[in-house]
């Protein structure tokens, strides 16, 4: 109703919306309440390589057995995690908790909106209230269980996905975000919308992860920068925009073949240099959530004993 | 909460792009609702858009549905073969609200969009003197993130279509965002009158990309846009030390995706790290390059689109 709203297209839908806290956010927090940590995956980039990244840290994440680990993916018009996953046509099931997502492996489960489309190959054509509206059912009705990790792999941008999910888990104290970007300058120019996205909507940035950043010739086996890093790569954006950098992962034809097969890349090519960069930086998002774990639990002790 | 066999329908009878929109029995408490019964029915805009875009001999989408397949790139690429070998007067929307690339690719980065009374004066690359109109060029910073809701994206590409004094040009190239929602809807909506001849499809050779182009291509039909041709990018990387082709992406995913839907494919493009590094500096791969069999295949794929749309 604000006199900037003067003209914009969204004005009569926000004037005419209900006005007080929405209900469902308090069933969404509750929700997010069993899962001790919820990370989001994040680029404002296309093709960097999001989805990707999202499966092998859950994949990695689910390594070990004792922990169990969720992914959520929102990206409504081209969810490729049921592929990546190699769990395309499965079906998703309703019971009295919920929906359940479907299990990648024994600790590892999914849910997508590509699981809801009868045919595949059907483009999913919706404006952005429609989307708002299936995230929040995801976030609302998907019955995930008591779990270790939540993973949310997002779509390129910094519009209604990213705004929802920023909106929709408020109050579910989200760990953080983890933005990925590729080498090339054009790339990075999206990654620094994101990251100010992130600040605007008070996420905590988990770090930066440069994917793609050399290829290794199969045949010479030099090193070849195919998205040259002309401005300082994923490192400098980093630096400059003062987030951690979690690290770089080179370019491995066979993660692609990986992809599309419906692998995981860390099983089957354990010994290539981009399985050890995964396992690192891994390992960096590990210790941010136990420590992140550890100073709430001191600040609620130290809450109790005042 | 609905159960999954009546999302299944709505999934796939959503009429957000008919007459019916919002007003639909599917339409029920869907939470769209309010917007589409809004945007349906008649725009009085809709007469001036129609004007600019009648001075326009073509208009060609690029679509992809994947991120980061090189809609922007193959966008840049066609327009500067377009301009000087086939010497045609072009233009470019930028129709990516959140992730502009286009006036970085154009070297119009430090071009401020000009007032004039025939509207916004697109800016002029240095390159082929494509013109280019960009919500990147509106921007302070290259920081400043464009955090919009649907509608407001819509409405500002509606601007761009309606309020840029494009004047006469031969082709119109709209490079889209990732997806299949509000951009895409708007831009066909927008050019419904004005017939546009058809869309250019991205992809690159893995699987994962592939998929994603059978939904753009049901978005397509779903939308009467027709389908130019399939653009392969990526589709190899030639090693500047030992001079072979390596697979990057590896997929053969393409061939039969154009065997399969009856579409022709225009070309496939490697990756060329000289070609790439132009288009980080906004300089011109087809005037430093012109021996790349990057810049040979766009050169095949702009007279192969020239032959297209002289024919249809």
């Amino acid at each position: 109703k604000s006199t900037a709203c003067q003209g914009c297209p969204n004005q009569n839908v926000c004037a005419t919306k209900p006005k007080g806290p929405d209900p469902d956010v308090g069933d969404i927090t509750e929700k997010m309440s069993k899962i001790k940590h919820k990370l989001i995956i994040l680029s404002g980039k296309g093709g960097v390589g999001k989805s990707t990244f999202t499966a092998h840290l859950a994949h990695g994440l689910s390594s070990d057995n004792d922990k169990q680990i969720g992914v959520l993916d929102v990206d409504i018009c081209g969810p490729s995690l049921p592929k990546i996953f190699g769990v395309e046509g499965e079906q998703v099931h309703q019971s009295g908790s919920g929906w359940s997502p479907v299990y990648v492996d024994d600790n590892l489960s999914l849910m997508s909106v590509g699981f809801l489309l009868s045919k595949a190959d059907e483009a999913v054509i919706w404006r952005g209230p429609k989307k708002n509206g299936m995230i929040k059912q995801f976030l609302r009705d998907v019955d995930w269980g008591e779990i270790d990790y939540l993973l949310i792999d997002t779509p390129p941008g910094t519009s209604d996905e990213h705004l929802s999910i920023a909106q929709y888990l408020k109050e579910s104290d989200v760990d953080g975000a983890i933005v990925i970007t590729t080498p090339q300058e054009v790339a990075l120019l999206d990654v620094r919308k994101e990251i100010t996205f992130c600040r605007k909507v008070d996420l905590p940035i988990i770090g930066v992860v440069e994917n793609m950043s050399s290829f290794v010739c199969p045949k010479c086996k030099v090193s070849t920068q195919i998205f040259p890093a002309s401005t300082g790569g994923g490192q400098k954006m980093a630096e400059d925009m003062n987030v951690p950098f979690l690290g770089s992962l080179p370019l491995d034809p066979r993660i692609g073949k990986c992809c599309d097969e419906g692998k995981s890349f860390l099983t089957e090519v354990p010994d290539s240099p981009a399985t050890q960069a995964y396992k690192q930086i891994m390992s960096k998002i590990v210790e941010y959530c136990t420590k992140r774990n550890e100073n709430r639990e001191s600040d609620s002790g130290e809450m109790k004993t005042n | 909460m609905d159960s999954l066999e009546i999302l299944d329908e709505k999934l796939t009878e959503c009429p957000a792009n008919s007459e019916d929109a919002g007003r639909s029995s599917v339409c029920e408490g869907c939470p769209g609702q309010t917007l589409c019964r809004m945007q349906g029915g008649a725009d009085p805009d809709q007469e001036i858009i129609d004007v600019r875009m009648g001075a326009i001999k073509h208009k060609v989408l690029i679509l992809s549905g994947k991120g980061g397949v090189g809609k922007s790139t193959v966008a840049y690429l066609l327009s500067l073969a377009l301009a000087r070998c086939q010497s045609s007067k072009v233009g470019v929307v930028d129709l990516d609200i959140c992730g502009p690339s286009i006036p970085k690719l154009f070297n119009v980065e430090n071009q401020p969009i000009v007032q004039s009374p025939y509207g916004w004066k697109p800016l002029v690359s240095p390159n082929e003197d494509v013109k280019v109109m960009s919500v990147g060029s509106m921007l302070d910073s290259d920081t400043t993130s464009v955090i919009f809701r649907g509608p407001r994206k819509t409405g500002l590409i509606k601007r761009f279509l309606k309020d840029t004094f494009w004047g006469k040009l031969d082709f119109l190239i709209c490079d889209t965002p990732p997806g299949t929602s509000d951009e895409h809807m708007a831009i066909v909506k927008l050019l419904k009158n004005v017939k546009p001849d058809g869309a250019i499809l991205v992809t690159t050779p893995q699987e994962v990309a592939v998929a994603t182009i059978k939904k753009e291509i049901s978005f397509c039909r779903k939308m009467g846009v027709a389908v130019l041709g399939l653009v392969e990018n990526m589709s190899g990387l030639v090693c500047p030390c030992c001079k072979e082709t390596s697979e990057v992406f590896p997929g053969r995913g393409v061939v039969s995706l154009a065997e399969s839907h009856n579409i022709p494919i225009l070309g496939s493009l490697p990756m060329d790290p000289k070609v790439t590094e132009c288009c980080e500096n906004g300089r011109n791969p087809l005037e430093n390059y012109p021996e790349s069999p990057t810049v040979q295949g766009i050169m095949e794929i702009s007279s192969r689109l020239i032959g297209l749309v002289n024919n249809g």
